[in-house]
């Protein structure tokens, strides 16, 4: 109780209004009246307010054919109506207009049909209504029609002593034949044990001689029976069929919108971002999996009687807000339903904390549950019928997943099935970004549940779906270093094998799973940029996993060093867009930092060992990309890449050997025209090999550089040690000695 | 059509069927978290491995059992209260396969029947069998019914309806029954649940709709489980072919009588009746024994199951022309019951329930999503 208390008045709000008062008391009073006279002044322009006051003003026998302005009042009055529900006072009005048929029978249908209360209905209106039934000659169908309307919003008549008190007027009703099951059905709702007579049993009993054994009129009588089982003497069958036929009234449809939209307005919005269940709807579904649980404290209270005895528990249900959340921390009680945790941030952030290892499996077992009746299980393709809801699933689920910066087990083993059956398509975002959230798989279970079902997809679907994968298995390995830079500093490493049945991973352990990652991103490379001839926007995703891959020692602390093969390094090098070309050299400035910083390691401790081929393969990539763009000596000193004379001489292309330096290139002939305008604007021809001079060409270099390939700059920086100013000069590669 | 014994069934043992993979098997990494130690924070191992919130099991049975053997204690009237048992058998049930209920006790089932009927109650409009209905809830441990001891004993849920009209000493019929059953559950994935966790993974249910949705739903909020259906699919229905012809000897099949669906357009059905003894002597030439040894013979094997459908087949196969084995089995029916492939299953005898169960069981744990 305490706890209650403390969350219900907040602290915040008791002071607020407290120190605001006493200062702005005037002020507000004053805004407070012109608030007044702003609403008073809207209502009298409010059609609608304006609209009622007419119906309530209208005189009796006003012609109705060719009357606009009653046309256009009623539209008004419809509109209101099925969007937000009728105020009590309009559905007063309204009501007394279509039963005293002041405009004649032929509206009085349409009226009924609109009244749907927005909250509730006044008695009095309906008792009013009511009266005139017997007044009036309202036509049979239209009585029926309003006692149907009755008996729609019974639950909604404010009270119902009034109705009760004119039962003998109501009954009266049942001797006409149409209208007997819907007066039955009112009587029924209505009885009291006062209510039951002789009279009206031997009335009930001769409309039964004469109608045969009604359903309504059993029904009726039986509960006259339960009331007084001295007067009724007949025989009720122990079972009956069915109630009342629920009339399949016009109005529910619209009422249960009207409710669904107000009980929406009224919901908490302080931060909690709540689904409010449709019951409606819910039922007209077949599968509804994906429905989050309402939050709700638990059910078993005597199970948990002992728990709670000991301190006070404050169900999460409660919590409106992060602060209260804190307030209550050490004693929250966790909700019925686990997956309920998901449908509000608060919950989310307490989910963070949670540490019972069954809550944390109940939410599993549900999680499980849902994605796989949904996407697996469901025979008749549920997830196509209902992806709306999918999608939203999917993203909340997505949401929390980036909340809590780690997936869910459950929907870690969904998507390795799902994957097997997947058609690259179906929700791709949302899928893409699950998998990217999945935790370390260890390498000798990838290859199976992961990397299979995937090359399959990759290599038989389009450019765009290629990038989203590389994309995500980026994600994916960024976040599998995160964890390892995070965990890795808390535990200082010590790697100990756990006592308990199941396989822990060891530092090892990942590494094998980073590379084999890696690896395969990089086979999905090669293959990937050869199928889309060297793709740009797939070239520029393949790079930017290397700028994730080249740094794993320094910035994420795991010692390990993966190089791209040829068949990335040399399209990115060879690219036709400038960008590629800075990237790569950024790429392998980053790759000379780390294994720079490796070495150095090395010497101090032995803390791990990069293989000679590693450092010689990165100084082949370095010495080929300093005699490509710089020293102008394509495919000559030929370590990586082979190419016969005979080849060369083919493409008929002269000097191919200079082709590719930072002037010839493709991707910077650009810029070396545009160089050489900025620098001879007098030419007329245009001799590009003039930038190659030393002056123009430190100049030319200064010039990229300033264009913002910072990537080329640092490159330059770490790797040419020595400026050779003479022209045919070999500019030296720093490449690294082990 | 029914066929008499005929020399047909030579070399029907010599014919070695493909061996199947039964069901699609459940990729689970065998990581598993470290409980969380001392302190709040966590270890690099729980993180690396496998994060905080992954809790993943390994399933070692990821197939349905390859071989089978029929149960010890040959009467299970002995073990079980025969009127209990005689509510669970000759009524058809719907099944369902539920995720462990958390926080169940054996000790509250009085009051789990007082907060379901006040549940039902509280919903009853969804329920359109009027006003007047009044529901009546009973819970009860079948004792007995269960194989081995890491099986939860089984629950059966009994609803009457409590009409206001109804003499009191009117004979009260359930208008709705289910239970919960775990019968030779796998015993490496029940002991791996926490304790707080019971695993009852089969339901149940024989009455409305509406009253059975209701139920499932009292069972989501309180125990936090889910419910999803369980089909019988066609290597289970085979298997059920195969289990009870083998109880021939012991008890009268009467009649095999297998549905089949064949998909052509439109949809075959083809309805197979085989005469007891057929398929009696079917089942002994499968097993290569003498008939007398087939029944002392309690180990049943996936080849065994294979050979005899494949026995089937064939003959159906040289007098029709018709290749069943293109189809599925969508129903099997004998004297001691019936299975379709929804999901129905009906016991009549009480010898067969142990197995039939153990083998619905298995199936429902495949269902578990973790």
């Amino acid at each position: 109780m305490e706890a209650m208390q403390y969350l219900s008045e907040s602290p915040d709000s008791i002071n607020s209004s407290s120190n605001d008062q006493p200062v702005s008391n005037r002020n507000l009073n004053r805004s407070q009246r012109i608030a007044e006279k702003e609403k008073r002044k809207n209502e009298a322009e409010d059609p609608f307010v304006a609209a009622v006051k007419y119906f309530s003003d209208v005189e009796a026998g006003t012609p109705v054919m060719g009357n606009d302005v009653f046309e256009g009042n009623l539209v008004v009055v419809e509109k209101v109506a099925y969007a937000e529900g009728l105020p009590p006072d309009a559905i007063s009005v309204m009501l007394e207009f279509a039963m005293s048929l002041r405009m004649g029978t032929s509206l009085c249908p349409r009226v009924l049909k609109c009244l749907i209360p927005a909250t509730v209905v006044p008695q009095d209106a309906v008792v009013r209504a009511v009266a005139w039934l017997g007044v009036s000659k309202i036509p049979i169908s239209t009585q029926v029609l309003f006692i149907k309307w009755v008996l729609t919003v019974f639950d909604m008549i404010d009270a119902k002593d009034q109705l009760r008190a004119i039962y003998g007027f109501i009954f009266s009703f049942v001797t006409e034949e149409n209208l007997c099951p819907f007066i039955c059905h009112l009587l029924y709702l209505l009885t009291t044990k006062q209510n039951v007579r002789v009279f009206r049993i031997r009335k009930l009993l001769d409309l039964q001689d004469r109608l045969g054994k009604q359903p309504f009129l059993l029904h009726l009588l039986s509960l006259y029976k339960v009331f007084c089982p001295e007067l009724v003497t007949l025989s009720v069958p122990s079972r009956m069929k069915r109630g009342f036929r629920n009339h399949n009234s016009p109005w529910k449809s619209a009422l249960a919108f009207v409710q669904k939209k107000n009980s929406a307005a009224i919901a908490p919005s302080a931060g909690v971002t709540l689904t409010i269940k449709d019951q409606s709807n819910r039922r007209k579904r077949k599968h509804c999996h994906l429905e989050l649980p309402v939050l709700t404290c638990a059910l078993n209270k005597e199970s948990q009687a002992e728990l709670s005895s000991n301190r006070k528990l404050v169900p999460l249900a409660h919590l409106r807000s992060f602060a209260e959340l804190l307030e209550n921390m050490h004693r929250i009680e966790l909700p019925a339903q686990m997956g309920s945790l998901l449908s509000t941030s608060v919950a989310l952030h307490y989910l963070d904390c949670v540490q019972e290892e069954s809550a944390l499996l109940r939410l599993n077992f549900w999680l499980g549950y849902t994605l796989r009746e949904e996407f697996l299980f469901c025979r008749d393709g549920g997830a196509t019928q209902n992806s709306d809801e999918a999608l939203q699933f999917l993203n909340r689920l997505l949401c929390a997943h980036q909340f809590l910066q780690e997936g869910f087990s459950s929907s870690e083993g969904f998507l390795y099935k799902f994957l097997t059956v997947w058609d690259g398509c179906l929700m791709r975002p949302q899928i893409l970004g699950l998998l990217s959230n999945i935790p370390v798989v260890p390498s000798y279970k990838m290859g199976q549940l992961l990397l299979e079902p995937l090359k399959q997809l990759y290599f038989t679907s389009s450019p765009f779906f290629k990038c989203g994968l590389l994309e995500c298995l980026n994600g994916m390995l960024r976040n599998w270093l995160t964890w390892h830079s995070v965990y890795a500093l808390e535990d200082n490493m010590d790697i100990s094998i756990s006592s308990h049945t199941s396989i822990y991973m060891t530092l090892s352990g990942l590494k094998d799973s980073v590379s084999q990652l890696v690896q395969f991103v990089d086979h999905l490379a090669v293959v990937g940029l050869q199928l889309e001839s060297c793709h740009s926007l797939l070239l520029n995703f393949i790079l930017d996993f290397y700028e994730t891959v080249c740094d794993m020692f320094l910035k994420y602390g795991l010692p390990l060093v993966v190089l791209p093969s040829p068949g990335v390094f040399y399209p990115a090098l060879l690219a036709t867009d400038p960008v590629s070309v800075d990237r790569l050299a950024y790429i392998m400035h980053r790759y000379k930092v780390n294994l720079a910083f490796a070495k150095s390691q090395l010497k101090i401790t032995e803390a791990f060992r990069i293989s000679r081929q590693t450092f010689s393969d990165f100084n082949h990539y370095v010495v080929d990309m300093v005699n490509f763009l710089w020293n102008a000596k394509a495919f000559q000193s030929g370590v990586n890449v082979q190419l016969d004379e005979g080849i060369l001489q083919r493409s008929k292309v002269p000097e191919c050997s200079t082709s590719f330096d930072l002037v010839y290139h493709p991707a910077f002939m650009s810029y070396a025209i545009d160089f050489h305008h900025k620098c001879w604007p007098e030419r007329k021809e245009l001799d590009l090999s003039s930038i190659k001079h030393v002056k123009p060409w430190s100049w030319y270099v200064e010039y990229l550089f300033s264009q913002g390939y910072d990537g080329l700059e640092l490159f330059k920086r770490t790797n040419i040690n020595r400026w050779q100013p003479v022209k045919g000069d070999k500019e030296d590669s720093g490449t690294m000695q082990l | 059509m029914c066929f008499r014994r005929s020399s047909v069934w030579i070399g029907v043992a010599k014919m070695v069927p493909a061996r199947q993979k039964s069901v699609a098997r459940t990729p689970n990494s065998v990581v598993q978290r470290k409980s969380k130690i001392k302190s709040y924070r966590q270890s690099y191992q729980s993180m690396t491995a496998a994060s905080r919130l992954c809790l993943t099991r390994a399933l070692t049975s990821l197939w349905l059992n390859t071989s089978r053997t029929a149960p010890k204690s040959d009467n299970i009237l002995d073990k079980v209260d025969p009127r209990q048992l005689a509510s669970l058998m000759k009524t058809e049930w719907q099944l369902s396969y539920v995720t462990p209920l958390y926080q169940f006790r054996y000790t509250q089932l009085k009051s789990y029947s007082r907060q379901l009927s006040a549940f039902m109650a509280a919903e009853k409009e969804q329920v359109e069998d009027g006003a007047t209905q009044n529901f009546k809830v009973s819970f009860s441990v079948v004792h007995g019914l269960v194989e081995t001891d890491y099986d939860a004993e089984t629950i059966l849920i009994q609803i009457y309806s409590k009409s206001f009209f109804a003499g009191q000493n009117e004979h009260q019929k359930p208008v709705w029954k289910g239970w919960l059953a775990c019968v030779n559950g796998n015993r490496d994935y029940i002991n791996s649940l926490p304790k707080e966790f019971i695993s009852l993974p089969l339901f149940g249910s024989s009455g409305t709709e509406a009253l059975t949705a209701l139920v499932k739903s009292w069972f989501q909020k309180n125990f936090d489980c889910c419910f999803g259906s369980l089909e019988i699919n066609h290597i289970s229905l085979q298997w059920l072919v195969a289990l009870w012809t083998n109880y021939h000897a012991e008890s009268n099949i009467k009649q095999l009588q297998m549905i089949w669906t064949l998909p052509v357009q439109p949809l075959l059905q083809v309805s197979y009746a085989v005469n007891p003894v057929d398929a009696w002597e079917l089942w002994c030439s499968v097993k290569g024994d003498q008939p007398e040894l087939v029944k002392e013979n309690k180990v049943i094997d996936i080849d065994d199951v294979m050979r005899l459908m494949k026995g089937l087949m064939g003959y159906f196969y040289r007098l029709f022309k018709v290749d069943l084995s293109a189809g599925s089995l969508s129903s099997v029916s004998t004297a001691l019951g019936s299975a379709k492939c929804r999901g129905q299953i009906k016991i009549s005898n009480s010898k067969c329930m142990t197995t039939t169960l153990t083998l619905l069981t298995e199936c429902a744990l495949l269902k578990m999503p973790i």
